[in-house]
Parts: C-alpha cells; structure tokens; sequence
C-alpha cells in the first residue's frame, strides 16, 4: 500500500507581515495543512529567485513567496522588487514548461491569519492534485 | 572582394598599431582547419598579417575583448559582436575611450555545419566569389548561394547600433527597421505547446547536459568572477545531475541574462551536446520587445 502523496511547499515569508500573518494563524488556532516549510527572510525582496530554483532541487513541490501588500512594505520598496522579479521568474518557469501552479507570490499581512491559512490550504489542494514535481531523464 | 575586406582590415590594423593608437588588435586567425577560426589578438603591426576575415568568422569577440579590458585595443566587429560590446559598455565592464571599434560589413556569416552537410568530405578551402560561396574538397568542388548555408541567428540579423563605430570596412548592410518576425518563428511555435508538452521538450534536450558550463564560460554578458550557479567539478550534485539540478541551473542562467542577452547565440554553438539553447535567448529578446 503506498502512502497518499503530501505535497512539501517551501515558504519564503517576510519577517514583518507575511511571518507574522503566519504568527497571527497559529495564536488564533486557524487549522492549515502541515504541508508548509516555512523559512523567515528579512523581505521578500531579499528572496533570489535561486532561492526558490533551489528549493524545487531539493526535493520541493511548491514554494510560496508571501510578503506585504504593496506599500505596506516595511522597507518601503522591497515588495515591488519581487514582484518584478518574480514577475520574469515566473514566465522562465513556463517557458521551460513547469507547471504555474507549483510557484505563488502572495501578499498577506500581519492580521490576516485566516487569509494565510486558506492560502496555504488552496495552494497543498493545487499541488495534491497536481501531483509531485518529478522530472523524468528521456 | 573578402580578400580585399581582408587585407583592408590587415592594412588598418597594421596602421593603428604602428602608430601607437591601439596596444593590441582583436580579430580572427585561420584555426585548425578552413572553416574554423579563432580569435586572435595581435600586438604588433607585422603579426596583423595573420588576421583574417571570411564567411566562417562565427566566435563573439566580445568576451575574448573583456579579458583584455583596460588595455587599448582595436577591434574587427560585426553586428551582432557589436551588439555584444555595448551591453558590456553600459554594465560598466569595458571603457569606451580605450576602445577603437572598426565595424565590418557582414552579409552573413556561414554555418561550418552546413557547409559540411552540403560539401560532404574534408574541406580543404573555402573562397568567397560574389554572392556565392566555393567549397572545394578533397574531391570535388561545390558552389552554393551564401543566403542558404547562413547560420539562424544571421539569417535574421538585428543590425548594427547606430553611430556605434569609429569606422566603417566595407559595405555599411542597411539596419532593419524592426526585428524580423521570422527571428522569434521557433520560440513561438514552443509557446503554442502545452506547459507539460514543453517540459517534456526540454527534458528530451536537457537530459544530455553533462554541466560541462561551456555555455557560461563563453557568453561574452557572463562575466562574475565567481558564479552562484557553477558547481565544483566533485561536486555530489554536478556528478549526480539530477534533472532538477540541470533544470534550476538553465533556468537561473537564463534569468541573470534576462536583460543583457544580446542573442549571439554562442552557448548553443559550443555545447557538445546541441541543446537549442539560442531558444533561451530569443525567448529573452522577444520578451524585451514586448515591454
């Protein structure tokens, strides 16, 4: 019998607003599947897109990028650099043919617990269906 | 007409480094065999007999023109080499006033491989003669028109910047008014594909990368001293090359080249394994065009 595939998703939240969103969820007891790795960064502008490459080589199915909403930036300008980043990153990785849903960059701040939870819930329910990022050498 | 474009460029490349105003001059030798050159710097005015100019001057002079910056050179460019030369200008890396750019008018320069595909046999010489260009064999002689044994990236050239040169040999080839269509023809069709369609296309090709980095080493716009994608030879993960590894490697390349690849198409002519990785750089110029 095999085990039914649990999607492992990467999380590069933002210290100030998406971690603490993340925060807020856990002290409100909001429920969202375990399947989370997060991992706190200063910014979401301090997250490389080699970041999130290498993370899909180490064995991730997704990886979420959350930081704040646009002008709510703790560093004023941190979250237009990522999403411009992330912007081209994300044509790469449909040109290369991986699947658009396996990469999210979302905006959540500090008091939204309950919209973090269902984000990560939507996002393990995509990637469940989806199935796990295996690459096959032809 | 090449050989008088050749000697012209000799002539001048002689002058300029007899009179003192270049240190070294850059252009083409004659390599191991009549359709291979190298680049070669000469550094002093009798060693500029040895340049050469024909159809088969293919290498981007651009980085070999990086390794000797801060040094005055001269340099024998065409359009696409030219290209090259000013996104190294405007990232800082070359200094324009310890440049002299000779500009060459190209009509094109020749694909070895098809050349061999079209004169099967050893080539022993390789003239110019109008339009046409004459392979001669070990046995046999063979004319072909220079328009079909032109290589993709030529084929549908971008032109030359403007006022970019200090001067001009040969025929100045008229700058075309937009990018042709026909340039973008193969990243279009792979844009048609569904994304697992498309995976499976570039898993097919990737899946022969040895993670030899000769891509990277060549582009002349890859010019970190150190980079975070390159892996140690004994590197556990560059032995083991999990396709995921190959895939995040070709992927973050494209990437940092997002806004300075000029489509030289140099990483797909030296990988051993033919990857179509000029499909990357289209792919990078026409999403440029589009902003």
């Amino acid at each position: 019998m095999s085990e039914p595939f649990e999607p492992k998703i990467v999380g590069l939240l933002c210290s100030w607003c998406a971690y603490a969103g993340a925060d807020t969820a856990g002290v409100s007891r909001v429920q969202y599947p375990p399947n989370l790795r997060i991992v706190r960064v200063m910014c979401s502008g301090r997250v490389d897109p080699l970041f999130v490459a290498r993370a899909f080589e180490h064995g991730a199915d997704g990886v979420l990028v959350a930081g704040c909403h646009p002008g709510d930036c703790h560093y004023l300008s941190g979250n237009n650099y990522a999403e411009e980043r992330f912007a081209k990153f994300a044509q790469l990785l449909d040109f290369f043919g991986l699947d658009q849903r396996r990469f999210k960059l979302a905006w959540v701040s500090g008091s939204e617990g309950a919209r973090f939870a269902a984000l990560v819930a939507e996002m393990t329910e995509e990637l469940r269906a989806l199935g796990p990022l295996e690459l096959k050498v032809q | 007409m090449t050989t008088s474009l050749e000697t012209q460029l000799q002539r001048r490349a002689h002058d300029l480094l007899a009179e003192g105003v270049v240190e070294l001059f850059l252009g083409y030798r004659q390599g191991s065999n009549p359709l291979r050159v190298a680049p070669f710097v000469a550094r002093t005015p009798l060693e500029t007999a040895k340049l050469v100019w024909n159809a088969v001057c293919v290498p981007n002079l651009a980085g070999t023109l990086a390794k000797h910056a801060g040094q005055r050179i001269g340099v024998a460019l065409k359009a696409c080499d030219a290209q090259s030369v000013r996104e190294l200008l405007k990232l800082n890396q070359l200094e324009r006033s310890r440049l002299y750019l000779i500009g060459i008018g190209c009509a094109g320069m020749a694909d070895p491989e098809a050349i061999t595909k079209a004169a099967p046999g050893r080539v022993t010489g390789l003239a110019e003669d109008g339009p046409d260009l004459v392979i001669t064999t070990a046995d046999d002689v063979v004319r072909r028109e220079r328009g079909t044994l032109l290589l993709t990236k030529c084929a549908t050239c971008i032109g030359m910047p403007t006022d970019f040169c200090d001067e001009w040999l040969g025929e100045v080839p008229p700058t075309p008014p937009a990018i042709p269509a026909e340039r973008f023809a193969a990243v279009q069709a792979l844009a048609t594909l569904a994304p697992p369609e498309r995976l499976a296309f570039w898993s097919e090709h990737l899946s022969r990368c040895t993670l030899c980095y000769a891509c990277q080493t060549v582009c002349p716009l890859c010019f970190c001293k150190e980079c975070a994608l390159t892996l140690e030879r004994d590197h556990p993960r560059r032995q083991a090359r999990e396709p995921m590894t190959i895939f995040a490697y070709h992927l973050m390349r494209a990437y940092h080249l997002a806004d300075r690849c000029t489509g030289c198409d140099e990483c797909s002519r030296v990988c051993p394994e033919d990857i179509p990785l000029n499909l990357i750089c289209r792919k990078l110029e026409q999403d440029r065009s589009q902003v």
